[in-house]
């Protein structure tokens, strides 16, 4: 993590684990290897902070949790997207895409996507 | 669906799951884990790997703590939810269990609207008469004064004594003299009878109030000789006197010329009733200490406790007659009590209303052990229903829980009926307003009383519902699915129902009781001969105008010409005037007998004319009535009461003696003797319920003073219809006088007022045990009748093998009468308990009373008999091979 590290935007990491989900369930580690691969390291913040995050989206009824084993033998706590976090992904999407545009407007950079 | 069998058990046989932090500290090692073996891949040595994992996790503790956290709130609200849940399809299921037996139903609502309506009703009333603020600023503030007699008893002020406490005491923001008197008001649209307040330059201190119109009594208008004035009410402006501009009004009351100054809002009216307000401080007021004749209020000083403040004027108090000399003992001050507004308005109403508050709830306690028994009794017939579900799953707490859901519910339509029957009663006493319950117009149905009544509702529920839930699901999955073990169930249910019955009966029994001794009083109060004869008696209460009429001999020149003319009018026996009537009291005091000032007695005295003796049947026992001699010039008369000749000439002839005083006249100063004449017998003059007081009676043609203040003309009709002549005696003074209000009851009508109080109380205490008899009678009619079900089987057994039908049915009913007559057992011991608070209530008749108290058991045992029987018989009536065959 270099200089060109980015604070993570409020309610982004929200949208960013429910993306990660929407591929099948995944346990804790799983998902920060894949964001971690996936944005190639560029979000500064703790692999820790996931967790709270995990817990408030399965609070709201977004993922749900299990206990499981996973390929290579261990237990491990799997979350799984509901259809109310399916639901809310696709407007968070939506959402980020209106934001990116309209930055990307103003700022004059093509929209990426 | 049945509930109880989904959702969690409670029992522990829930598949796995997480535990209460949802396995946070396990997650995060395995990650920690995880981590490591990947960086370790990545070539780092396995200690450095772990701590690299650690530090790039964050902090795990922190981490972990929020996790867990969020883990909590999440089972709370899931476990919140479920309970709203299993609340939800309890209520549902409950519904239904009621509509599958609507006869059940309608009856259990039946009998909680009753009791619940009973206690909302009674509450309502306590709560608007007892416990309301009054509806003035800081009404806890507010404060009555009064002086004590020498026996201890609060009593009316003198006026010095008032004027001395208002200058001296510091304990007061405001003290002022409050006094009431009706009077007549000329000068608006008609002549009207009003109720007056003589109010002291204070009072609007005391009482403060914004005037609608005009402004309040400043000290001017309090200051000697001031020109008088008055404050309306509102209503009074608009009603009674039109409305005009206030500057238009020169109205007469109470022998002056008033102007009107101001007009207060409705709503405000102290003293109850007021209507006008003058101040009191202009005229002359008497300056003896004995001459008790002023109510005082006041407003207690910031800070200044009840307590301080009644040390205060009791001392003060006690230093002025210490002072004194030339009053006469008996009648001054021994000290002085203050007490709050609100307690000496009410007071008086507290021990009856509360009697009533807890007889309603003895009502709604039999209902609801009435309510325990039919619950236990359908338990037993869903002993099967509740087996299949803790068969299949259902926890007993669940089951409880189900059960008290029921018992909620049908104590919720029972309260929302009740709050129905509450505001029915409350609107029905309200209209019927017994001028006996003070703030009646602050009684309703609110919200606090809705609140009330929800308590009562839940409580309600829980003490009809929580023992029948706790024996239905008692042992329930052991027995029950098992085949004949009904009877097994029944014996052990048996001692509950038992206790049951008896409480209800102690229950009823108790009421019974309590209504007994008050019919008891009741009967014997009216069983005493009141010294008179009300019936066919007509009752004007007059009022002159001082100004037409300024002397008492004016008063007795008109009294005197009226009464030919009443005395004229065709169907009227006798008619006479009087300065009382029964059940008003008269004044009494201090009267000198025998020519001499050393000798005293104690007496009311009155004056009257002889039509008002014969109009009254009052019996002449010795010497003579008033007539012709005795007229303003010629020597004064007295006749006195029997029990005033008995205790002041005992053994001697009272006739021939001779009495005066009472301050009444002037005759008192100049030591003007009346000779006796006459004994006539004693008369209840003070009220029904109260004995006959010494009595002194003056003919009004020589001492007419008395009836400036008060007096009334009675007509005793020929022919039993003493309305008839209210047509005539209307016409008849209005040709005398048009000036003076016209009014006319039957004495009759007016002494059955005097007693609405007791009656009051009595009505309702009897409604009340009456219920609680009937539900006791349906309790154990139900029970029995249960027991006879249960038992056909073996009762039709025993008749077949030979038993007579008689025998069995005597079993049964002996069996129902032991439980009955050891909750009447239970409930003599608490009425002989209770009888004692009731003591002040009573008339004459012990609280312990024993033909109220046995009259009350008898009643009961028997209404049990009945209901016991009843069943008994249409039980073993049946053919002995069908009821055999049962089951």
């Amino acid at each position: 993590m270099g200089d060109g590290s980015l604070e993570l935007l409020k309610g982004t990491l929200d949208v960013l684990l429910l993306k990660t989900l929407s591929g099948g369930p995944l346990h804790g580690y799983a998902i920060s290897r894949l964001i971690r691969t996936a944005t190639d390291e560029a979000f500064q913040v703790d692999e820790g902070a996931l967790y709270p995050a995990l817990r408030r989206l399965e609070k709201r009824g977004l993922v749900e949790a299990e206990w499981s084993v996973t390929d290579t033998g261990r237990e491990a706590r799997f979350y799984r997207l509901t259809e109310a976090g399916e639901t809310e992904l696709t407007s968070g999407v939506r959402t980020w895409r209106r934001y990116v545009e309209a930055m990307g407007r103003v700022l004059g950079v093509p929209a990426g996507g | 669906m049945s509930p109880g069998v989904e959702g969690e058990g409670g029992d522990g046989r829930s598949v796995r799951r997480d535990a209460g932090d949802g396995d946070v500290d396990r997650e995060i090692a395995g990650h920690i884990e995880l981590r490591a073996a990947e960086l370790e891949a990545e070539g780092w040595k396995p200690d450095r790997a772990r701590e690299e994992a650690e530090r790039l996790f964050g902090d795990k503790e922190e981490i972990a703590r929020a996790c867990r956290a969020i883990a909590r709130s999440q089972q709370r609200a899931v476990r919140r939810g479920m309970m709203a849940d299993a609340f939800w399809q309890d209520l549902r299921y409950g519904v239904r269990t009621l509509l599958r037996s609507p006869g059940f139903a309608l009856v259990a609502i039946l009998t909680l609207a009753l009791g619940i309506g009973a206690n909302t009703a009674i509450f309502s009333v306590v709560r608007g008469v007892l416990l309301r603020p009054l509806p003035f600023g800081q009404p806890d503030r507010l404060v009555t004064v009064a002086e004590l007699s020498n026996k201890g008893r609060p009593m009316s002020v003198a006026w010095p004594n008032f004027t001395d406490w208002r200058s001296e005491s510091s304990s007061f923001a405001g003290l002022t003299v409050a006094d009431p008197f009706p009077t007549t008001v000329l000068g608006g649209e008609r002549p009207v009878k009003a109720e007056a307040a003589a109010v002291g330059q204070d009072f609007w201190k005391v009482f403060p109030v914004r005037p609608v119109e005009g402004r309040l009594t400043v000290p001017a208008d309090h200051a000697e000789g001031a020109a008088p004035v008055a404050v309306v009410s509102r209503s009074f402006w608009r009603n009674q006197l039109g409305g005009k501009p206030l500057g238009d009004y020169d109205l007469e009351v109470d022998g002056s010329h008033v102007r009107v100054v101001g007009v207060v809002p409705d709503g405000f009216d102290y003293p109850v009733g007021a209507q006008i307000w003058t101040p009191a401080e202009p005229q002359k007021h008497s300056d003896s200490r004995s001459a008790h004749n002023w109510k005082v209020v006041g407003r207690l000083a910031p800070g200044v406790s009840l307590d301080r403040a009644r040390q205060e004027v009791d001392a003060l108090t006690k230093r002025i007659v210490s002072g004194l000399s030339g009053e006469d003992p008996d009648f001054i001050a021994t000290g002085a009590v203050v007490t709050p507004l609100l307690e000496s308005m009410v007071g008086n109403t507290r021990r009856p209303l509360y009697l009533l508050l807890a007889a309603a709830f003895f009502v709604l306690l039999v209902a609801c052990t009435n309510l325990a028994s039919t619950l236990l009794a359908r338990g037993a017939s869903r002993e099967r229903e509740l087996a299949v579900r803790t068969a299949i799953g259902a926890g007993r707490s669940r089951i409880v829980r189900q059960l008290l859901t029921e018992s909620l519910l049908l104590a919720g339509i029972g309260a929302i009926g009740g709050v129905a029957v509450g505001i029915g009663v409350v609107h029905a006493v309200v209209a019927a307003g017994p001028a006996f319950l003070p703030r009646l117009s602050s009684v309703a149905v609110d919200g606090q009383v809705l609140v009330f009544t929800a308590a009562v509702a839940v409580v309600t529920a829980l003490l009809f519902g929580i023992l029948p839930a706790r024996r239905m699901t008692r042992g329930a999955e052991a027995d029950a699915l098992r085949a004949g073990s009904r009877g097994n169930a029944l014996d052990g249910r048996g001692g509950v129902w038992r206790f049951l019955v008896g409480v209800e009966v102690a229950l009823a029994l108790v009421l019974l009781a309590g209504s007994g001794l008050l019919v008891r009083s009741f009967r014997t109060l009216l069983a005493e001969n009141p010294g008179f004869d009300a019936h066919d008696v007509d009752v004007m209460p007059m009022s002159l105008s001082q100004i037409k009429y300024p002397t008492a001999a004016d008063h007795g020149r008109f009294y005197g010409q009226f009464l030919e003319q009443v005395k004229a009018i065709p169907g009227v026996a006798d008619a006479g005037v009087m300065s009382t009537v029964p059940g008003e009291g008269a004044p009494n005091g201090r009267l000198e007998l025998d020519g001499s000032v050393d000798k005293h007695a104690v007496g009311e005295y009155v004056a009257l004319s002889t039509g008002a003796f014969k109009a009254l049947n009052i019996r002449l026992l010795e010497g003579r009535f008033f007539d012709e001699r005795d007229g303003p010039n010629d020597e004064h008369v007295a006749i006195v009461s029997k029990s005033f000749a008995d205790r002041y000439w005992p053994g001697e002839d009272a006739v021939g003696k001779s009495v005066t005083g009472g301050g009444m006249d002037s005759f008192w100063q100049e030591r003007r003797f009346a000779r006796v004449v006459g004994v006539v017998a004693d008369a209840r003059l003070d009220g029904l319920d109260q004995a006959p007081y010494p009595t002194v009676y003056f003919p009004y043609t020589q001492r007419p003073s008395r009836l400036r203040y008060s007096a009334y003309v009675v007509a005793e009709a020929t022919d039993g219809n003493p309305a008839a002549l209210t047509g005539a005696l209307r016409a008849t003074l209005r040709a005398a006088d048009p000036d003076v209000p016209v009014e006319i009851s039957t004495l009759t009508d007016d002494l059955r007022d005097s007693l609405a109080p007791r009656r009051f109380v009595m009505v309702v205490l009897a409604g009340f045990s009456l219920t609680a008899l009937l539900l006791a009678g349906v309790g154990i009619f139900g029970v029995v009748s249960y027991t006879v079900a249960r038992r056909t089987r073996e009762m039709g057994i025993r008749v077949a093998l030979g038993a007579h039908p008689r025998s069995v049915r005597g079993m049964m009913v002996a069996h129902a009468m032991r439980m009955v007559g050891a909750g009447l057992v239970l409930g003599l011991a608490a009425a002989v308990a209770l009888g004692r608070v009731m003591r002040s209530l009573l008339y004459d008749v012990s609280p312990t009373d024993p033909v109220a108290i046995a009259g009350a058991a008898l009643l009961l045992a028997a209404v049990a008999l009945v209901a016991s029987w009843v069943p008994a018989r249409s039980g073993t009536r049946v053919d002995p091979t069908i009821t055999m065959r049962a089951e």
